[in-house]
C-alpha cells in the first residue's frame, strides 16, 4: 500500500456494519471506493495489533464498525471494541499520528445510508489533512 | 499439505459491467499456489453448482475461493456444497464483490475487486479445517419455578415429548396466580385455570413436581447441566439438557404519599376485586372509584390492564362513576385498544395530567386535585373509594439467581435486557431460558409466546438426544495459557471453564456447545493463548497484508 492512495480499513461486525455495508450497496448509495471491509464476528474481536497493522501497512484511517450500544449479540463487544479504539488511539497519538484516524462506530443492520455518511467522513478528513 | 486454491468468480448473470473479470482472472493466474480461476454467471444455481462441483473433483483443490455476492446470501450454498465433496466447509473464503465493490462505487471498480479476491486468497492459504462431532445431550429439561409459565412450559415440553422436571420453592404449584384476580376482567377465574393445570400436570407422565425445593448451584453448559436441588434437608444432583426460569415477578402496591397508606378509602386493586365479587356485601353503593397511575414508568403493563379490566366491571357491578388519573396510558399488548376504548364508551373518564395529584382527605372522602392536560384546568374529585397502584417488581431472590447463572439483569432488575438479537426468546448462556414474569412486565399473549418460543428451542436442541458441533473452532492453547481467568471472567456467554490438566497445572477450556463464535476472548487473552479458527490473528493480518497490493 503506497501512502498516496491512502486506504480506509473498516473492521466490520458481521451482525450489523457488514449488512449496513451491503444495505448501502444495494440501495446503490455510492462511497469513496478505497474502504476495505474487513468481516469480523463481533466488533469486540478486532485487537490492538489489527488496528496497527492495518496502519503499518498505510492506511489512513481505521473504522471499527460494531453494533449500536446495547445491542451488541455478545453483549459486551462493542463497548470492549470502543475501549480498544480509544487505547489505540492514544498509542497513535504518541507516535505522532494525529488523533481520531481511528473510531469507533455503532450502527445497526438496516443503516446503509450512516455507514456511507461515516466513510465519507473519514475520507473527506483525511483528503483534507493531506492536502494540508 | 500442499495449498492448492481454486478461485470462482460469479458475474451475477453479466451484470457487474464494471468489473473487467478477464483482467482479474489473468492477474490472479500469476499467483502462487492458485490451482485455476474459473468466471460463471450464475454460481449460485444448479448449474453454477454443478460447474463447481466437477472442477473441484477433477483439479482435486483443498482451498475455494469465491468471488461473489455477499456471504450472507451465498455462503450457505458453497457450504453445503463443499459438504457433499468431503471437503471441510472452513476451506471457504469469500470475497464480496458485488455488493460491497460493484453496486457500491461508481466507474471501473476492478482494481478494488481484485484486491477484494487477493485478500481472501490471503486468508484461504492459512485456513485449517475444523471438525465436527456428535456430542451427546441429556433429553431432561428442568424448569424453576412452578406458576402459570413454569407449568405452562412444561406441559407444551411434554406434548413435543420431553420430560421435564419442575422447582417450586413453595408447598404447591400456582405461584402467585391468583394475584392475576382481576387483571384478565373478573369472569376469568384463575383458580380455575390453575386446578385444570395442576391436575392435568398431575397426571402426566412427563412431569416430575418437586415443591418445597431450590436449586442451590448449576454448572456445565447447553447439553449438559448439572444442578443441585435441595429438597428438605436432603441434596439431589442431576444433569439437565437445559433450564428454563419461570420464577416471576411480584406486585407492589405503591403506597404513595396519601394517609393512611392502605386504609379505608385507599384500596389495593386486590381489595377492589374482593368487592366486585360481592358487591351485596358493602354497606353502600360507592358513587365514584378513582384509580391513580401516576408513579408507574413506561413498563407497567401488567397495572394498565387490571385497571382497565376493573374499571369495567366497577361500571358493570357497581355502576359507579370511574376516574382514571394517568399519566400515559401504555395500551400496546393485545387487545388493550379495545379494552381502552370500551371503557370510554361505558363512561370511564381518563384524566391526564403531567404534575402529581394532590389527595387530601375531606369529609371521610378523598380528595384527587389535578391539573388535566386536555382540560387544561384544574380539577378537584371526591371520591369514595381510590384504588392504588401497583408496580411490577422483580422478585425476591432474582439477583442471587442472576448472579450464581452469571446472568445480567436490566436496569430494573428483570433478566435479560432487550438485546435485539437475542430478545425475546434466546438468552446470552445458550440452553438458558427466561419466560414470563421474570423478564419484566408482560402481557399474556407475549408470555405465551415466549414460551413456545422457549420450547420450541428447545425441542430443537435436544430432540434428537445429540448435537453436531464444531470441534475447537475457538481453542485455548494449553502450553500458552497462564490461568489468569481474563477469558474467563469476559465471556459473555460463560462458554469458559478452568480445567485441571496435570497435578501442576490448570488451564482454561472453552466449551463448543456453549460457545457463540465472538471472538471477544481470542482478542483479549494478554498471552495469545486463544485461537479463533476462521478469524485468527494471523489469518486478520492476512488480509490486512494484502491491501494495496494490487495491480
Amino acid at each position: 500500500m503506497n501512502r498516496d492512495d491512502s486506504k480506509i480499513v473498516a473492521f466490520c461486525c458481521e451482525h450489523s456494519a457488514y449488512q449496513a455495508a451491503n444495505k448501502a450497496g444495494r440501495m446503490r448509495l455510492h462511497y469513496p471506493d478505497n474502504v476495505r471491509i474487513i468481516r469480523v464476528p463481533c466488533a469486540g474481536r478486532v485487537d490492538v495489533q489489527h488496528i496497527l497493522k492495518a496502519f503499518e501497512k498505510g492506511a489512513a484511517g481505521v473504522l471499527v464498525m460494531g453494533c449500536q450500544e446495547g445491542a451488541c449479540q455478545h453483549l459486551t463487544g462493542n463497548t470492549r471494541a470502543r475501549e480498544r479504539v480509544k487505547y489505540t488511539d492514544s498509542l497513535l497519538k504518541e507516535v505522532g499520528i494525529d488523533g481520531s484516524r481511528v473510531r469507533m462506530v455503532n450502527l445497526g443492520p438496516d443503516m446503509g445510508q450512516q455507514f456511507v455518511a461515516e466513510v465519507k467522513e473519514m475520507a473527506e478528513k483525511i483528503e483534507g489533512e493531506m492536502r494540508r | 499439505m500442499q495449498v492448492k486454491i481454486g478461485v470462482f468468480l460469479c458475474d451475477c448473470g453479466e451484470s457487474l459491467k464494471n468489473i473487467d473479470f478477464s483482467r482479474i482472472r489473468e492477474d490472479l493466474q500469476r499467483l502462487e499456489d492458485i490451482a485455476f480461476v474459473d468466471i460463471s454467471h450464475n454460481l449460485c444455481l444448479e448449474e453454477g453448482e454443478k460447474a463447481m462441483t466437477s472442477r473441484i473433483l477433477v483439479e482435486n483443490i483443498n482451498r475455494v475461493v469465491i468471488g461473489a455476492c455477499s456471504p450472507d446470501l451465498c455462503e450457505h450454498i458453497f457450504t453445503r456444497l463443499l459438504e457433499g465433496l468431503r471437503l471441510n466447509p472452513h476451506l471457504l473464503s469469500l470475497a464480496n464483490i458485488r455488493e460491497q465493490c460493484s453496486w457500491a462505487h461508481e466507474g471501473d471498480v476492478t482494481g478494488k475487486a481484485l484486491e477484494l479476491i487477493r485478500m481472501a486468497i490471503s486468508k484461504a492459504r492459512l485456513l485449517q479445517p475444523i471438525e465436527r462431532e456428535v456430542v451427546p445431550v441429556s433429553k431432561q429439561v428442568l424448569v424453576v419455578g412452578g406458576g402459570f409459565c413454569g407449568m405452562r412450559s412444561a406441559l407444551e415440553l411434554s406434548r413435543l415429548g420431553i420430560r421435564t422436571t419442575i422447582v417450586e420453592s413453595e408447598l404447591t404449584l400456582g405461584g402467585k396466580m391468583e394475584q392475576f384476580e382481576g387483571s384478565y376482567g373478573i369472569e376469568t377465574s384463575p383458580q380455575a385455570i390453575l386446578n385444570l393445570m395442576s391436575n392435568t400436570i398431575e397426571e402426566d407422565e412427563n412431569i416430575e413436581v418437586l415443591t418445597s425445593a431450590e436449586i442451590t448451584s448449576v454448572e456445565g453448559q447447553a447439553g449438559n447441566f448439572p444442578v443441585k436441588i435441595r429438597r428438605g434437608g436432603e441434596q439431589v444432583s442431576q444433569s439437565f439438557g437445559a433450564i428454563i426460569f419461570a420464577t416471576g415477578h411480584t406486585t407492589k402496591t405503591l403506597p404513595r404519599d396519601f394517609e393512611p397508606e392502605l386504609g379505608r378509602n385507599a384500596i389495593s386493586q386486590r381489595k377492589l376485586v374482593e368487592m366486585l365479587q360481592a358487591p351485596e356485601e358493602l354497606e353502600r353503593r360507592p358513587g365514584t372509584i378513582g384509580f391513580v397511575l401516576d408513579v408507574s414508568d413506561e413498563n407497567s403493563r401488567l397495572p394498565i390492564l387490571s385497571t382497565l379490566n376493573n374499571a369495567l366491571a366497577v361500571k358493570e357491578r357497581l355502576g359507579s362513576e370511574v376516574y382514571v388519573f394517568c399519566k400515559s396510558l401504555k395500551v400496546d399488548s393485545e387487545g388493550m385498544e379495545k379494552l381502552y376504548r370500551e371503557a370510554r364508551e361505558q363512561g370511564v373518564v381518563f384524566l391526564k395530567f403531567e404534575e402529581k395529584p394532590q389527595i387530601s382527605k375531606e369529609d371521610g372522602r378523598l380528595k384527587v386535585e389535578a391539573r388535566d392536560l386536555l382540560l387544561g384546568e384544574e380539577v378537584a374529585l371526591l371520591c369514595d373509594f381510590l384504588v392504588a397502584e401497583e408496580k411490577v417488581l422483580p422478585c425476591e431472590g432474582t439477583e442471587a439467581l442472576g448472579s450464581m447463572l452469571n446472568m445480567r439483569t436490566d436496569s430494573q432488575g428483570f433478566y435479560q435486557d432487550e438485546n435485539v438479537h437475542l430478545y425475546p426468546v434466546a438468552s446470552e448462556r445458550k440452553g438458558m431460558f427466561f419466560v414470563g414474569g421474570c423478564k419484566g412486565d408482560l402481557d399474556f399473549a407475549r408470555t405465551s409466546m415466549d414460551i413456545s418460543s422457549a420450547t420450541v428451542s428447545i425441542y430443537e436442541l435436544l430432540s434428537s438426544g445429540k448435537v453436531i458441533v464444531e470441534v475447537e473452532k475457538v481453542k485455548v492453547e494449553p502450553d500458552k495459557c497462564q490461568a489468569c481467568l481474563t477469558c474467563i471472567r469476559i465471556c459473555p456467554h460463560s462458554a469458559i471453564q478452568l480445567v485441571r490438566v496435570d497435578t501442576e497445572k490448570e488451564v482454561a477450556k472453552i466449551y463448543d456447545l456453549a460457545c457463540d463464535g465472538c471472538g471477544i476472548c481470542a482478542a483479549i487473552c494478554p498471552a495469545k493463548a486463544i485461537r479463533f479458527e476462521g478469524y485468527a490473528d494471523e489469518q486478520i493480518l492476512a488480509e490486512i497484508e494484502a491491501i494495496g497490493e494490487s495491480l
